[in-house]
């Protein structure tokens, strides 16, 4: 489903990325462990079509994603640093322009699921910008499930979240996941990492130091794996 | 790309060698003109100043486009490289045109269509250097380039707006505007030695000048992925 | 799909300036303080105010745009929203379209405001030339809706934007300034649009030259 082929990003004179491969199969989750500065939201920007490779090639099921962007970007869902949420409009309204822009069909209904998924439907009034940072997080995977992708792209969607809102998260990409969809997200936490995902990846300094599927690794000795790739 | 250095030290030492010519031809050679006197001897650098000052321009524009075309660094340098010294020219058209007007004209500054022209082109072209202030960002290099060819095919429209516009303000005392009709057999020559000349100034100047860009990029390059060694 | 694209950003724009009304209501303000100080500095003599008055209403409305462009460029740069709706689009002049849209409608409001009071101050009936003097607004905004859209997405990223943007913005519309001003000094003096052909000509070519150069680069702008 996912090809990355010898990925290189340069940003004026620093070089981001060096080389990056990795296949994904459909179905399956990759988690890619790192510090930062590794250059996983570069890789994750990539991914998204949100910005072009140096050299090398990516495609997303079939897709180029220099050439067929279009193509893509109705099957992605992205998650970034920042959520892509408008301040000044409700939760349903951002939605709603989310919806309208995929042509998401049956889009009030479909906006009522989500809300309920996501535990918002209270607070689907409210302005953004009056929300806290978990409830911001869960709308904007709400934003990112909306249309129903097949790839979700999430650059640490645990961060900055309490217990309770990351623990929620989750559950959300658990689910997803148990819908045969296929996942890739970078992030810190380690233990919650393993949990959700097939695969795992480690990235150090714009190359992918590590990877293999994830089963039968226990946090411990992958927390060591890690320190001792990162040094 | 860097051509060997007996090859830079025989053209520049043309390019010298042409400016001398012209030089000769500007202040010895051609005769003093009857109704202007010393100062139109000034035409000629400022008649050639903003013919390469167009030069420079249009070049900034095709590199603009390759640039955006191919996404090859090489592009922008030379874009960037024509910016520069076509600003340089630009600003010398902007301090010879008052210089041989007050004399003339009795005023510093007439809003003659070319002159005025110029003017918004200062503004346009120091606005794309002050966009790329910096190291070379791909990003930045991209939005200049918009803005090259913006600001080129903005050229004809400006003319024409400001023709438009001069027609209902007070024109000084017409002048022939430095066209080469009606010129003398030795003043056409002369001014096409010094237009040579700065043609030939303005090819010099500017392959140096990618040559320098070019070496300061793969510099920054080099060094950073020094630093990205010794870190391992 | 394209034009649902279009009206969805034009509407979300909508609904987030009214809630806050910000960029309309600072628009107006300095135009109108604009208009205000003119009189100020240019005097008493109703005469040479009138002969002005043309050049007075367009830089007002000028710079009221250049504040306008940056606000409404700036509301797609809160948490990176721009990369959000960028990631649902196919064909991104949808993207350019609906924000020019957009500021033309507030251009158009703000005009729509300012053309009483300069009416009432510079003492020009400006109701008898309404039907041509439309024209030229309506040709000079969009000139400078696209112009100025362009480069407010140009500069969004970059340091020095409040400068940049009209430093870009103002000499690149030295065409279309020179032919609005002009023309609607000629509407004002009671001559109709059959005189003024060549300055409408002249707005017409800068609309179309550089909305199509505007559709063709945009992709290459808002590309990271």
């Amino acid at each position: 489903m996912v090809h990355v082929d010898a990925v290189t990003k340069r940003f004026g004179n620093v070089l981001a990325l060096r080389g990056v491969s990795l296949q994904l199969k459909r179905g399956r989750c990759l988690g890619i462990f790192g510090p930062n500065g590794a250059g996983k939201t570069t890789l994750l920007k990539i991914l998204a079509t949100l910005t072009r490779p140096s050299t090398g090639t990516v495609s997303i099921a079939g897709y180029d994603t220099i050439r067929q962007g279009d193509k893509i970007r109705p099957l992605l869902g992205v998650l970034s640093h920042q959520t892509f949420l408008y301040g000044h409009l409700t939760a349903i309204e951002n939605l709603q322009f989310y919806g309208r822009m995929f042509g998401v069909k049956k889009l009030p209904e479909r906006i009522a699921e989500i809300l309920c998924t996501v535990s918002l439907e209270s607070h689907a009034r409210q302005l953004v910008r009056t929300y806290s940072r978990g409830m911001r997080q869960r709308l904007a995977i709400a934003r990112v499930l909306l249309h129903s992708p097949a790839l979700l792209l999430l650059d640490e969607p645990y961060t900055g979240l309490d217990q309770q809102a990351a623990a929620c998260v989750q559950e959300l990409l658990r689910q997803f996941h148990a819908a045969d969809r296929t996942i890739i997200l970078s992030t810190h936490d380690i233990q919650r990492g393993l949990e959700l995902c097939d695969d795992v990846a480690i990235q150090c300094h714009g190359k992918i130091v590590y990877c293999s599927p994830a089963l039968g690794i226990d946090s411990r000795s992958f927390e060591q794996l890690y320190v001792d790739y990162v040094r | 790309m860097r051509a060997p250095r007996i090859y830079n030290v025989v053209y520049a030492a043309a390019t010298y060698a042409i400016m001398i010519f012209a030089l000769w031809g500007v202040f010895v050679y051609v005769p003093t003109e009857q109704v202007q006197g010393i100062v139109q001897r000034i035409f000629y650098f400022h008649v050639s100043s903003a013919f390469t000052m167009f030069l420079a321009f249009f070049v900034v524009f095709v590199a603009s486009i390759l640039y955006l075309w191919k996404r090859l660094a090489w592009w922008d340098h030379i874009a960037a490289s024509a910016a520069e010294i076509g600003v340089v020219f630009c600003t010398l058209v902007l301090i010879t045109g008052p210089i041989w007007a007050r004399p003339i004209w009795g005023t510093w500054w007439s809003w003659d269509p070319t002159l005025t022209l110029t003017l918004v082109l200062w503004l346009i072209y120091v606005a794309y250097l002050m966009l790329r202030v910096g190291a070379y960002d791909e990003r930045r290099a991209r939005f200049a380039a918009v803005l090259g060819i913006i600001g080129f095919i903005d050229v004809p429209i400006i003319r024409w707006s400001v023709e438009k516009w001069r027609t209902i303000h007070p024109k000084p005392v017409v002048i022939q505007e430095g066209g080469t009709t009606g010129l003398p057999s030795s003043m056409l020559f002369t001014f096409l030695i010094c237009l040579a000349a700065f043609v030939f100034l303005f090819s010099y100047l500017i392959r140096e000048r990618v040559s320098l860009a070019q070496s300061q990029h793969e510099l920054e390059r080099l060094r950073h992925d020094l630093d990205i060694s010794l870190l391992r | 799909m394209f034009m649902r694209q279009v009206a969805a950003i034009f509407m979300k724009d909508l609904k987030s300036e009214w809630r806050t009304r910000e960029i309309f209501t600072s628009m107006l303000v300095f135009a109108v303080l604009v208009v205000v100080v003119f009189n100020f500095a240019i005097g008493a003599d109703s005469e040479l105010i009138r002969q002005v008055a043309p050049g007075v209403l367009w830089v007002a409305l000028l710079f009221a745009t250049v504040l306008g462009l940056q606000r409404a460029a700036q509301m797609e740069h809160e948490d990176d929203c721009l990369s959000g709706v960028l990631l649902t689009m196919g064909d991104r002049s949808a993207l350019f379209i609906a924000k020019t849209a957009g500021n033309m409608l507030y251009l158009l409001l703000i005009t729509l405001c300012t053309l009483p009071l300069f009416s009432i101050w510079f003492r020009i009936n400006i109701l008898s030339h309404i039907a041509p003097l439309s024209v030229v607004l309506l040709l000079g905004m969009l000139g400078f809706s696209i112009i100025g859209t362009l480069f407010s997405i140009i500069t969004l990223n970059t340091r020095t934007r409040e400068i940049m943007l009209p430093l870009l913005f103002l000499p690149i519309s030295v065409p279309l300034t020179i032919a609005s001003v002009y023309a609607t000094a000629n509407l004002i003096v009671g001559k109709g649009l059959s005189d003024i052909t060549d300055y409408l000509t002249l707005m017409g070519v800068f609309d179309i030259v550089f909305l199509v150069i505007a559709l063709l680069v945009f992709d290459t702008i808002v590309e990271e």
